[in-house]
């Protein structure tokens, strides 16, 4: 459903031209503009990188919180107001390094929110050191000789933790991540989309070529229920040394969201929800009689 | 004044916290005062425990000092609690377990009850000799068993007749056997008490002013609140377990932004986790609470032992300047009242507000006969409900008292960015393309200003800010903070005994002070410093905002609480 709502705030990107944060602005845009959701409530919490500056390219609500923290400070603001739409954007630092942690939790936890990782193997708003999803070999600021850590496997982990929507996009295809971007949307849970993407400043192993000849869409007919096959398709880039890397659905499984099943939560909003009466103090403090 | 303290000793499994629980209600229900303080080590099973409960006849603000009676459960009882034994104490020991050769005798009259065989005969259950014990105690205040009984039957009535009957057949086979007898008599003035410890006070506080939401990891001395809001969810809290720390004060940073009440809580260690999202929350000026119960440091130190050494870290935790607040209850009852007051604070001044409170304080029991329930009230300051139409959301507008209008998520026509990057009054980054440029230095010093300036507004507008003093005209003041207050405030009447006058100066908003207001309470005052932890850093505080140097010092860094009756000795040293 297309609509006339202008999601954008006009405000001029600070990423390099040529960037793949590009692609993800455009991605995440137009999948808004499909959807149509209320401006107001859509809530798009960053953390600290180059792509932690999504929120300010849009009108809608935002945070810009810490490096690393945006999955607890987006999971809070889901919990307190249930009616929000809540999209968290981070980079491979900012999610797979420091916050790597959060990822984890929040994949169990099951909390209806949208997780964009833009990954460009590297990090950029440092000037160029390792990420945790460089590659082995990769010749950094911080690995003069070559990366001799083996990489992340996000979609992996996503997996194994238990996340319920894992998806992988390429920022060189914005129509394509966006339909993965409104599907993670659309899902009840708590959705991540690996977004495959390049720094034109500081990495200059995985550029834009580099992934295009590279990327290919899970084919028609692969089914994103089964687990098994999930994890053969995250396995696949490593596997084939990274001639291959699969983009598209990965899993999906329908699971009750963290609200439904909290007594609390179930009842509707947080921020809805009453205070209490004196009354009502008055007899929960008769439990201390 | 008549008080007695009992403790109940032995080892962990033996049921030494429900003992003391059952002892605390016994009392609490004849309109006696309590204070329950338990001593326990960071082990599941095993170890040394004990809970002493302190009865009397008026209002206790500590544990009190040593133990009049004693119930050894066990040879360590003996062994670990002979040296704090009162004089004229009574021991009450099981012969079967218990040998009591290395009592003093001058000092302690020993009297057998053979708790495990009566347990054996009325119920067949080794673990009801502690309500055989119990009843023993009774007899010894001076209480009568009858209420007791029904006790047992509201407490174990779920469990069938048959327990009932065994622990009421216990107790009254304690309370009359041979040698037991009634050594002092307490009464009780009938009226009911509440009995709750520091942290329970703080969640019903913090509950009654509208807080909606509790995220913490567990910590001790903390988790008790975690425990009140996982279990009363169905009062409409909410209650999330983080990962860590830094999840839980994030996550109640994200919940402020989204519009609820919210808190965490941890003990020091987890603050060090929490205190890079302090800023955070100064800088997107998210109101929140933060919980700090204090144990013995540094480092992992003595878990289940307190301590005020984090009171210099709290205030300057995190990088950079914003105002903050930072409030340590001295009391159980001032625990409910700040636990409301603080969420008020955060709200009125978009402030981080820590709330320190001490692992004794925490989880000491005491017995409030009533909160001021009228003197609760939610104010959520300054909250923009719907747009004007005129333009974009400014946020972080530059206002004359330094605080800027707040919209929540989900309010039409008021989008606007919180960043934890420097920004314009719109929420704007001026920290990537303008840094540096004019622009931007002369709005990072106004946006500075502006926050900062939240101080001064708080000092003008609120009258808290300013320590309390106890007995004015006294020749001496202890001045302390914390739990520490209600031993200093004993040990001033015990030293009225004495013939001596002295008064107490307790701080329990410590930050921001009123540098002129505190500075005319403590002018010519002869002031003591008491608190529990080495440096001094409550009197650092003092002397940095009003110059008033603190000669004299009664400090703790032992891990364990001050007795009014031991801060009293050392005043009476530092005095003559």
């Amino acid at each position: 459903m297309a609509n006339n709502i202008n999601y954008t705030s006009g405000a001029k990107p600070v990423w390099c031209p040529g960037c793949g944060d590009y692609g993800v602005f455009a991605g995440l845009n137009s999948a808004l503009t499909q959807l149509g959701i209320d401006k107001e409530k859509v809530l798009i919490v960053s953390g600290i990188g180059c792509s932690s500056a999504m929120p300010h390219v849009f009108s809608t609500y935002g945070i810009h919180s810490l490096h690393g923290r945006l999955i607890p400070v987006a999971t809070g603001a889901k919990l307190a107001n249930d009616d929000l739409t809540v999209i968290g954007v981070g980079g491979d630092g900012d999610g797979y390094g420091i916050g790597v942690g959060h990822l984890i939790h929040a994949a169990r936890r099951n909390v209806d929110m949208t997780y964009i990782v833009i990954d460009n193997q590297i990090y950029g708003l440092t000037t160029g050191q390792a990420s945790p999803t460089s590659l082995l070999g990769a010749k950094t600021k911080s690995t003069p000789l070559g990366s001799i850590e083996t990489p992340e496997n996000p979609v992996g982990v996503a997996l194994a933790a238990g996340a319920s929507y894992v998806a992988r996009g390429f920022a060189g295809d914005p129509v394509h991540l966006a339909g993965l971007i409104k599907e993670g949307i659309l899902h009840k849970g708590f959705a991540i989309i690996d977004v495959l993407s390049n720094c034109v400043t500081f990495n200059n192993l995985n550029t834009g070529d580099w992934y295009k000849q590279r990327v290919y869409k899970i084919e028609e007919g692969y089914d994103p229920t089964d687990m098994s096959k999930a994890v053969e398709k995250a396995l696949e880039a490593e596997r084939s040394n990274w001639s291959k890397i699969p983009i598209g659905l990965f899993y999906k499984k329908e699971r009750p969201t963290y609200s439904e099943q909290d007594i609390t939560l179930k009842k509707g909003p947080l921020v809805n929800q009453p205070d209490p009466t004196k009354q009502q103090v008055l007899e929960a403090l008769d439990d201390l009689r | 004044m008549a008080s007695v303290s009992v403790r109940i000793a032995g080892a962990n499994g033996d049921g030494i916290e429900s003992s003391g629980a059952l002892l605390i209600e016994a009392a609490a229900k004849n309109g006696l005062h309590v204070f329950g303080y338990r001593g326990y080590q960071s082990i599941v099973g095993g170890g040394h425990v004990w809970y002493q409960v302190r009865i009397g006849d008026s209002d206790l603000h500590s544990h009190g000092r040593g133990i009049d009676i004693l119930v050894a459960l066990n040879q360590d009882a003996i062994l670990h609690q002979k040296n704090s034994l009162n004089n004229n104490s009574i021991v009450i020991y099981d012969p079967s377990k218990v040998n009591v050769d290395a009592l003093d005798t001058s000092k302690s009259r020993a009297v057998k009850l053979p708790m495990l065989d009566i347990a054996m005969e009325v119920s067949g259950n080794p673990i009801i000799r502690n309500v055989v014990a119990i009843g023993a105690v009774l007899k010894f205040i001076g209480m009568d068993i009858g209420e007791f009984d029904e006790i047992i039957k509201t407490r174990f009535g779920k469990k069938g007749d048959k327990v009932v009957d065994g622990n009421i057949q216990a107790a009254a086979r304690g309370y009359n056997y041979e040698g037991v007898e009634t050594a002092c008599k307490l009464s009780g003035d009938g009226k009911h008490r509440y009995v709750l410890d520091g942290n329970v006070a703080l969640s019903y506080g913090a509950y009654a002013a509208g807080c909606k939401f509790y995220a913490a990891y567990p910590m001790t001395p903390a988790s008790g609140i975690m425990t009140w809001f996982a279990s009363n969810e169905s009062k409409g809290v909410f209650f999330k377990q983080a990962e860590d720390e830094i999840s839980a004060i994030n996550m109640t940073i994200g919940a402020s932004v989204a519009g609820v009440r919210a808190m965490c809580g941890t003990s020091g260690g987890g603050f060090s986790l929490m205190v890079e999202a302090l800023g955070l929350s100064g800088m997107l000026e998210a109101p929140i609470v933060v919980v700090n119960s204090q144990r013995t440091g540094p480092s992992t130190g003595f878990p289940t032992k307190t301590e005020q050494a984090d009171l210099l870290f709290a205030m300057h935790a995190s990088q950079g300047e914003f105002p903050r607040i930072v409030v340590a209850p001295s009391s159980v009852k001032e625990s409910f009242r700040i636990g409301a007051e603080a969420l008020n604070l955060a709200e009125r001044y978009q402030v981080p507000v820590i709330i320190l409170m001490d692992q004794y304080l925490s989880e000491c029991v005491d017995s409030v006969e009533q909160f001021d329930l009228d003197k609760v009230s939610i104010d959520r300051g300054k909250i923009v409900k719907a747009s004007n139409g005129t333009g974009k959301f400014k946020r972080y507008e530059l206002t004359g008292d330094g605080i800027s209008p707040r919209a929540f998520p989900g309010t039409k026509g008021l989008e606007h960015i919180a960043p934890s990057d420097e920004h314009n009054e719109y929420g704007e980054l001026m920290s990537d393309m303008l840094a540096g440029l004019d622009e931007s230095i002369e709005m990072r010093k106004k946006m500075h200003e502006k926050r900062m300036k939240k101080i001064d507004t708080m000092l003008k507008n609120e009258t808290v800010f300013v320590p309390k003093v106890i007995n004015e005209g006294a020749e001496y003041f202890f001045v302390t903070f914390g739990s520490t207050t209600g031993s200093a405030i004993e040990a001033t009447e015990i030293l009225k005994g004495k013939g001596r006058s002295f008064g107490v100066v307790s701080f329990e908003y410590i930050m921001p002070l009123d540098k002129e207001r505190t500075l005319k309470l403590l002018e010519g005052k002869k002031l003591i410093d008491v608190e529990a932890n080495y440096t001094r850093q409550l009197a650092q505080v003092i002397k940095q905002s009003t110059g008033i140097e603190i000669k004299d010092s009664i400090l703790r860094y032992d891990g364990e609480a001050f007795t009014g009756d031991e801060i009293a000795e050392r005043a009476l040293l530092l005095t003559n």
